[in-house]
Formats: C-alpha cells, sequence, structure tokens
C-alpha cells in the first residue's frame, strides 16, 4: 500500500460531461470516493456507467469537467501510464488474450503496471494471484479455453497484477449463477480488505447491496442519488429512474415501498452504514 | 490555363475507369471484408479477353464489354465459392495471402499462354478526337467514361432495387441476422465476389483500349483501387465513382507537376493524407 | 514447468527442440564454403537471406501482429545503402551492415509514427504503397544510379559474403530468440491479441509497435546490403522486388508465425520445394509457387510448428480448417 498526500480527497470525479456527437452521455456528475469504500454505481441501462468507468480509468477523456486522484488530474495522462497511477479496471466484455496462457495473461499485468517485473518475478506474482482468484488449477492452460465465469476471474487477476489502489469493476458478475455471484462477492470483499478501493457496476440489486458502503445512482447521465444503499435504493427518485412514475405511484399506495426499505437495511452486513 | 483544362479534363477520362476497378474492389471488402489482392488479374483477363474477340470474331471492344463481365462474373464466383470461401472469415493475413497466391497463379498462367509481349486492341476509330473549347478529347477515352458511368449507375440501381442487391447490403451490416431471415451467405458471397470480379473484367476491356496489354497490367491497380476507395469511402457506388474521378485529377495533375514516373509515390501521399485527415473518405460514413 | 520458462524455452518462443535444431544446422552449415562448390554456397546464402527477411517479418507480423506487406522496402533501403557506400569508394560489406541498421531504424521511427496509427487492412496496404513509393523515388534519384542501378565492385575472397549473410541470419534468429523470451517479446504479443487491454496493463503501444518495426527493418536491411554485395549490381526492380514481400510471409507462415525458429524452418523448407520446382520444370516454377501459396494458406494457416499443438490429432486438424467458413 502506499501512502497518500493528506487533505487531497481520495478520488474525486467533478463535473464529469461527456458529449458523443449528439449525445449527452455524461452530465454533470460529481462526487467523491473515499478510501477503501466500495462504490456501487447503478442505474437503468444506458444511464452512463460503463462511459463514467471509462472515464475514471482514463479509457475516454472527458468533454467537461475532471476526474483527480490523489489531488492530481488523470486527464492528461496517456492510457497506457493510467496504470501507474495506481488505477485499474476489468471490462465489461472480457476478451483475454488467446493465445497466451493464463499465467501469462496474468503476468503481463505484472511485467508493465506499476511493479515491472522481471519475467521470471512476473510469473510467480502471477500465480500468487491465481491462488487469490480461484485459478491456480488452470494456470498453464490457453485461456481461450476458460469458462466464463473463469474468464472473469482471470479479467479480475490481471486487474490486481497492476496492484491497484483503486479497481473498477464493470459488471463482472453478469452471466454468473447464484453460487459464483457469491463466490465473486467473497473475493471481492477479501481484494477490499486487502486495502484496494473498489468502484463497482452491477445490475444485480442483491449484490450491490450485500458489498457497498456507498451508491452513486445515474440516470441518462446525470447523478440522480447517492448515499448509504439503503436509502437509496428505497428513494423513489430511483425507483422511478428505474420502473417509471406510475409504478412507484400504485406501490407507494400499497405501502410496498416502505417494506421494500426495511428489507434492504436486512440485507447489509452488519457493520456497514 | 487551358493546359489545366486538358489536365482536369484527361483527369476526368481516366478517372471514369478507375471508379469501376474501385468499385468491384470495394464491394468485396466491404461486404466480405476481403482485399483481393486478385483484383488487378481479373482485370487483366477482362482485356485478354476483349482483345481474343476483336482479333478473331471482330467484336467492338465497347460491345464485348457485357460478355465479358459476365465471363468474368461466372469465373469468380467459382474461385470465391470452391477457394476462397475456404477462408472467408479468416483473419486478413490469411486472406491477402490467398489472394496473392491466386494473382500469381493467374498472372503466370497468362504469361505462359500469352508470353510477355505486348499486343493491343486496334479499333478502327482509336487515333480519333473531337475538341470541346480548348481541350481535346479522344473519342476513345470519352466513350469509356461514359460505359463506365452507365455501369456504376446500373449497379447502384441493381444494389438498392433488387432483392438480392437488398440482401448483399443485408449481410454486409449482420452477416448473423441475415443468416437467420433465410440469407444463403455462402452463395450471396460469391455473388458479389463474381461481381468484383466481373466489374474489374470490364475495366479491363476499358484499360485494353488506353494502354496495351501484357499480363502484369492488372497490378498498378491494386494500389490505385485501394487509394480510391480509401479516399471516396468504402462500401458505397458514389463513394467509388467520387473517388475514382477525384483520384484520376490528382493522378493527372501529379504526372504533369511531378513528373509520370512517380505514380504510386502520389498514390501513397494521397493515402497517407486521407487517412490521417479523414479517414471516411469524402463521401465515407463514420464509423462509431 | 517453471524451470523451462526460466531457461527461456516454450512460452511464445515455440518449440525449443526447433530452435535447437536450426542451431546446430547453422553451425554446420559454416563449412560450405570449404566445399568450394559454387551451387550450394549460392543456394544456402540465398536460404539465409530469405531466413533474416522471414524472421523479420516475423517480429512485426507475427509477434505484434501487424501485418507489413511491404517489408522489402527495408531490404531495398539496405541494397542502397551498400550501393552508396560503392558509389563513394567504399567497398566494405561490414561497413555496410551497420549503415543499413541505421537507415533502416530512422526510416521505421519516421515513418512509424503515422503508419503504425493504422490497423489491420490499411496497414497492410500502407506497407505496400510504401515499398512502391519508395522504389519509384529511388528510380528517380541520379544520385543512386536512377533506373539502371548501380554495380558494386565484389571483393577478392568472395565467401566473405556468404559469412556476412549467416552472420545476418544467425543474429536475426539468435534476437528473435531473446525478444521472445523476455518481457518485450509479451509486450509484442500482448499488442496482437488486444491492444487496447495491453495499454491498459502499462504496455504503450506505440513505442513497442516502432520498436518491433524497427528491428523487423534491421533484419530485412542487413540482409539487403549483403545481397548487393553478393550479386554485384542492383537497381530497383531487383531490390524492391514485389515477391520479395511476400515469399518472407510464406515462409513465416509454413514454419509457423510467432515462434522464434518457425520462418527459419520455413525458409529451408520452402527453398528446397522451389529448388526442386525450378530444376524439374524451370518455365512454370512461379506458377507453381502460387499454387504452393495457396494450398498452404488453405491447409495451414498457421504453419508446421504448430499442427504439434493441435488438440484433437487429425480430425482436430480437419475440424480447424472448416474454422473459418460460411
Amino acid at each position: 500500500m502506499r501512502d497518500e498526500s493528506d487533505g487531497a480527497p481520495f478520488l474525486r470525479i467533478q463535473g464529469v460531461g461527456v458529449r458523443f456527437g449528439g449525445l449527452q452521455a455524461l452530465d454533470d456528475v460529481s462526487f467523491d470516493v473515499p478510501r477503501s469504500a466500495v462504490v456501487g454505481l447503478i442505474g437503468p441501462n444506458g444511464s452512463g456507467k460503463t462511459t463514467l468507468m471509462n472515464v475514471i480509468s482514463g479509457v475516454i477523456k472527458p468533454t467537461r469537467g475532471r476526474v483527480e486522484f490523489r489531488g492530481r488530474s488523470i486527464g492528461d495522462v496517456p492510457l497506457h501510464a493510467v496504470c501507474r497511477l495506481g488505477i485499474a479496471r476489468t471490462f465489461q466484455i472480457v476478451k483475454p488474450f488467446a493465445n497466451l496462457t493464463v499465467r501469462e495473461n496474468v503476468a503481463v499485468g505484472s511485467m508493465y503496471g506499476r511493479d515491472r517485473r522481471s519475467t521470471g518475478e512476473a510469473f510467480e506474482r502471477a500465480g500468487e494471484l491465481l491462488e487469490i482468484v480461484g485459478l491456480a488449477r488452470v494456470a498453464e492452460r490457453p485461456a481461450s479455453d476458460l469458462t466464463i465465469p473463469d474468464r472473469k476471474r482471470l479479467e479480475v487477476a490481471k486487474a490486481l497484477a497492476l496492484d491497484p489502489d483503486v479497481l473498477l469493476l464493470d459488471e463482472v458478475m453478469a452471466g454468473l449463477n447464484a453460487t459464483e455471484v457469491d463466490e465473486a462477492l467473497a473475493l471481492l470483499r477479501e481484494i477490499n480488505a486487502r486495502g484496494v478501493t473498489l468502484m463497482v457496476v452491477e445490475h444485480l440489486m442483491k449484490a450491490i447491496m450485500s458489498i457497498s458502503t456507498h451508491v452513486v445512482v445515474l440516470a441518462e447521465g446525470k447523478k440522480i442519488a447517492e448515499g448509504a444503499p439503503t436509502d437509496v435504493v428505497a428513494s423513489p427518485a430511483v425507483i422511478e429512474a428505474y420502473l417509471g412514475t406510475r409504478y412507484v405511484q400504485r406501490r407507494r399506495a400499497l405501502g410496498e415501498i416502505e417494506r421494500e426499505r426495511e428489507e434492504a437495511e436486512a440485507m447489509q452486513p452488519p457493520g456497514a452504514h | 490555363m487551358e493546359l489545366l483544362l486538358q489536365i482536369l479534363v484527361n483527369g476526368l477520362l481516366a478517372g471514369g475507369i478507375l471508379a469501376v476497378v474501385a468499385l468491384g474492389f470495394s464491394l468485396v471488402w466491404g461486404i466480405m471484408n476481403i482485399i483481393n489482392l486478385a483484383h488487378g488479374a481479373f482485370l487483366m483477363l477482362g482485356a485478354y479477353l476483349s482483345y481474343f474477340l476483336f482479333t478473331n470474331w471482330h467484336v467492338d471492344p465497347f460491345l464485348s464489354v457485357p460478355l465479358v463481365f459476365v465471363v468474368l462474373f461466372a469465373f469468380g464466383y467459382l474461385v470465391q465459392r470452391f477457394v476462397i470461401n475456404f477462408v472467408v472469415r479468416a483473419p486478413i493475413l490469411t486472406t491477402f495471402l490467398l489472394t496473392f497466391g491466386l494473382s500469381l497463379l493467374l498472372v503466370n498462367a497468362a504469361l505462359l499462354v500469352f508470353h510477355g509481349d505486348e499486343r493491343a486492341v486496334t479499333p478502327a476509330y482509336i487515333g480519333a478526337n473531337f475538341s470541346l473549347g480548348p481541350v481535346t478529347v479522344p473519342w476513345v477515352k470519352f466513350w469509356t467514361l461514359l460505359v463506365a458511368l452507365a455501369i456504376t449507375g446500373v449497379m447502384q440501381l441493381w444494389l438498392t432495387r433488387s432483392k438480392t442487391g437488398r440482401a448483399i447490403r443485408a449481410t454486409s451490416m449482420d452477416i448473423g441476422a441475415a443468416q437467420l431471415a433465410g440469407v444463403r451467405v455462402a452463395h450471396l458471397y460469391a455473388i458479389v465476389f463474381g461481381l468484383g470480379a466481373g466489374l474489374a473484367g470490364a475495366a479491363g476491356v476499358l484499360v485494353g483500349l488506353t494502354q496495351s496489354l501484357n499480363p502484369s497490367m492488372g497490378d498498378p491497380y491494386i494500389i490505385k483501387a485501394f487509394v480510391v476507395c480509401v479516399l471516396g469511402g468504402l462500401g458505397s457506388v458514389e463513394g467509388a465513382l467520387v473517388g475514382g474521378l477525384v483520384y484520376g485529377i490528382l493522378e493527372a495533375l501529379g504526372s504533369q507537376f511531378i513528373g509520370t514516373g512517380l505514380q504510386d509515390a502520389v498514390a501513397l501521399c494521397v493515402l497517407l493524407v486521407v487517412l490521417i485527415v479523414r479517414p471516411r473518405g469524402i463521401l465515407g460514413k463514420a464509423t462509431a | 514447468m517453471a524451470w523451462l520458462r526460466n531457461a527461456g524455452l516454450g512460452g511464445i518462443t515455440g518449440s525449443p527442440l526447433a530452435f535447437a535444431l536450426c542451431c546446430a544446422l547453422l553451425v554446420a552449415l559454416l563449412g560450405i564454403p570449404l566445399l568450394h562448390n559454387g551451387y550450394y554456397e549460392n543456394l544456402f546464402r540465398g536460404i539465409f537471406m530469405f531466413s533474416a527477411m522471414a524472421l523479420g517479418w516475423n517480429v512485426i507480423g507475427g509477434y505484434t501482429g501487424y501485418v507489413s506487406f511491404g517489408n522489402v522496402v527495408y531490404f531495398g533501403l539496405g541494397a542502397y545503402a551498400s550501393a552508396f557506400l560503392a558509389e563513394h569508394g567504399v567497398e566494405n560489406v561490414w561497413l555496410a551492415i551497420p549503415l543499413a541498421l541505421l537507415v533502416a531504424a530512422a526510416f521505421a521511427v519516421v515513418l512509424g509514427l503515422p503508419i503504425l496509427r493504422l490497423r489491420g487492412h490499411y496497414f497492410g496496404i500502407a506497407t505496400l504503397g510504401i515499398a512502391l513509393a519508395v522504389e519509384e523515388i529511388v528510380a528517380n534519384l541520379d544520385a543512386l544510379g536512377g533506373g539502371s542501378g548501380v554495380t558494386l565492385r565484389q571483393a577478392e575472397w568472395f565467401p566473405q559474403y556468404y559469412y556476412a549473410m549467416w552472420l545476418v541470419c544467425a543474429a536475426s534468429l539468435l534476437a528473435t530468440w531473446l525478444i521472445a523470451r523476455s518481457k518485450f517479446g509479451y509486450a509484442l504479443v500482448a499488442i496482437r491479441e488486444n491492444e487496447d487491454a495491453a495499454a491498459v496493463l502499462g504496455v504503450n503501444p506505440t513505442r513497442y509497435k516502432i520498436a518491433a518495426w524497427a528491428i523487423s527493418g534491421m533484419m530485412a536491411a542487413a540482409a539487403g546490403a549483403v545481397f548487393a554485395f553478393a550479386n554485384g549490381f542492383i537497381d530497383p526492380p531487383t531490390a524492391f522486388a514485389v515477391d520479395d514481400n511476400v515469399f518472407p510471409i510464406v515462409m513465416a507462415i509454413f514454419g509457423g508465425v510467432g515462434t522464434a525458429a518457425g520462418p527459419l524452418v520455413g525458409a529451408f523448407l520452402l527453398t528446397a520445394v522451389n529448388e526442386t520446382l525450378w530444376s524439374h520444370f524451370p518455365q512454370i516454377h512461379t506458377l507453381f509457387f502460387g499454387a504452393v501459396i495457396v494450398l498452404v494458406v488453405l491447409f495451414l494457416p498457421r504453419g508446421l510448428l504448430y499442427l504439434r499443438n493441435l488438440r484433437g490429432g487429425w480430425r482436430g486438424f480437419v475440424r480447424s480448417l472448416a474454422a473459418y467458413r460460411v
């Protein structure tokens, strides 16, 4: 773990706007991410979550606003240098280096990321990381052989090879069954326990609820809610964004919203806010 | 000033042929994602076919264009169906090499049969010109431009109106969806490749009227076709036409002011400039 | 398996056995000039030349995945580097090689910046265009002999050109092996497999692509520099022969793209095929070569050295052929 400069917020997203031609994908999105947090980023399809991930990870430059990591703007950092700052991410559409072995896939990150290890050391480190994500048994297989859940683990391992302080996970649980989701959540909790700040984009409410310390909600490119998971998820604005106004009105009349709030509170792990 | 006008007209006249060459190339590239390095060989075959029709049966070259088109179309169809189809979805290296090998085969077969000596198609009207103000226009080149425009017009109509034409455009957008909709993709691909060959052959007839024939006459046209496609925008008939005409003019200007021996250098410069400044070409649609 | 990897074998270098055999073969071929047989000297010198070009192409095309269809431009530049020296009275192939390396590296850096931004087909044809354009430009430069070419006076002891070409070939093989077992090799392969993912993992694509292209060019240029002296004469069509673009690629594919020894194996085998064809069918050997290319591409898209990796034996092989069909 590296020391940070005191005083500056850990990760600050400030007034970020992104415009693609005629489409405003993100509009004045601002929030702070404290160190060691787990931020859940949710919102209906097309709300700009992946675009925001792309901005924070340096893949695209915002048309307005800035992202500051440890007081330093990442705007003018070229893509291949972003990982040296300590930010890593997984991609929604997982495409590993198909013709390399699983171990080699992870080793590349260790060779060129923050650590810049030699090949031998990188392979050793890759072995350790594969143990953590549970892929040690397939370490020497070509990556193209892996099942989808294993590919997702590989994505995470590759990102971990960069020794990040912030890890962005884009729908890493999509397509997993219930058991696999639980395993993934356990893995993420372990990574967070080692001091890595997480930002997780997911559609699985249960997953977001059980792991997040904060939740940020986007809809149509704007931030419509932010705060503790239970508050955010039960907020009428959020429900409206997902399911529409009439639905909200009907359910409110039936008192169901209150009930859901209580259920959500029950799902939170003990000790979390 | 008159010189400039003459150059412009020369360029336009040559550009028509380039448009036809590029159109066939563009169809195969845009729809099947194959850069056909044997395109020049098809052009050459078309030229030689018209030569034989002219020398042995006195068929006027312009009249032989439809026949040459049909013959080369059939040839291209068979080549695609039984050779190229095997690697249609392979990485570019594979298709590059395959079409190059094919080109070697065809050019060397031609070399064997026709030997390296130059032949020429010489109908009676070959030297005649007419004047358009201060500009001299050779009749042959004028007619080749008209034929070229006619060909592009017919292709555009066919692609947008006919059932097969629309199926082709659908396949180029989404092969999976097209297959689900019942399109027989292998057959369609063969048609597209056949069209490419047929258009190359037709262009070959026209080229044969403006220069002498030899087995490697088609080779320079591949890089030109490529540049025209990039310049005009890939995958559209209008793009090939506009690109061809513009490139024809640029080439004529280059010939005059830089020298005829540097045509490929001119082509490369045009290519680089377009790729850096406006990669989608003059009429191309921007890709996401 | 770790010890294998630490010894620099396996991984992305390809079959260690093939590499060892190639080294042994090269050592054995050092003795050819002692036979005083002009035919064999020419034959193997030609093989070394094509091996170097194939190994060079393999670095940018096989390992980095940027399929260059115009690498002959480097060969030509190297040949003309020799011609330049010869015209100024320096007729020493051992000085020509470093000059050729320098020219190639400079060329790659200057042109690499715009050209390597292109991908796929565009890069391939752009490199072809470069080769054609440079040939034309050289043909228009009277200082370098223009269209009529340059005659190079050859040294007294002719076998030195054999050894020079041997050196170029051996150095190219060694360089490829060293690259493949190093971090640099993994950067190239990462770019080939998924350039954007590689960037996210910290690989600077521009820097590594240019380096790869420069290295591939230097191998071809060195071969060209030696060829110019060995041949005694070069002119634009000889130096920038279009077919010299493709033969190295086919050799690399035949032997195994993306392995260290593959291109050399391919060069040996295909030259043997070519020589056999030439001696039996002199008229149509190029025709047959075209047929060979077509067959190689259809049935061995990744080369001989990959056959052993295919799982499922021969049925797997046949099934893999259908993978690219529609």
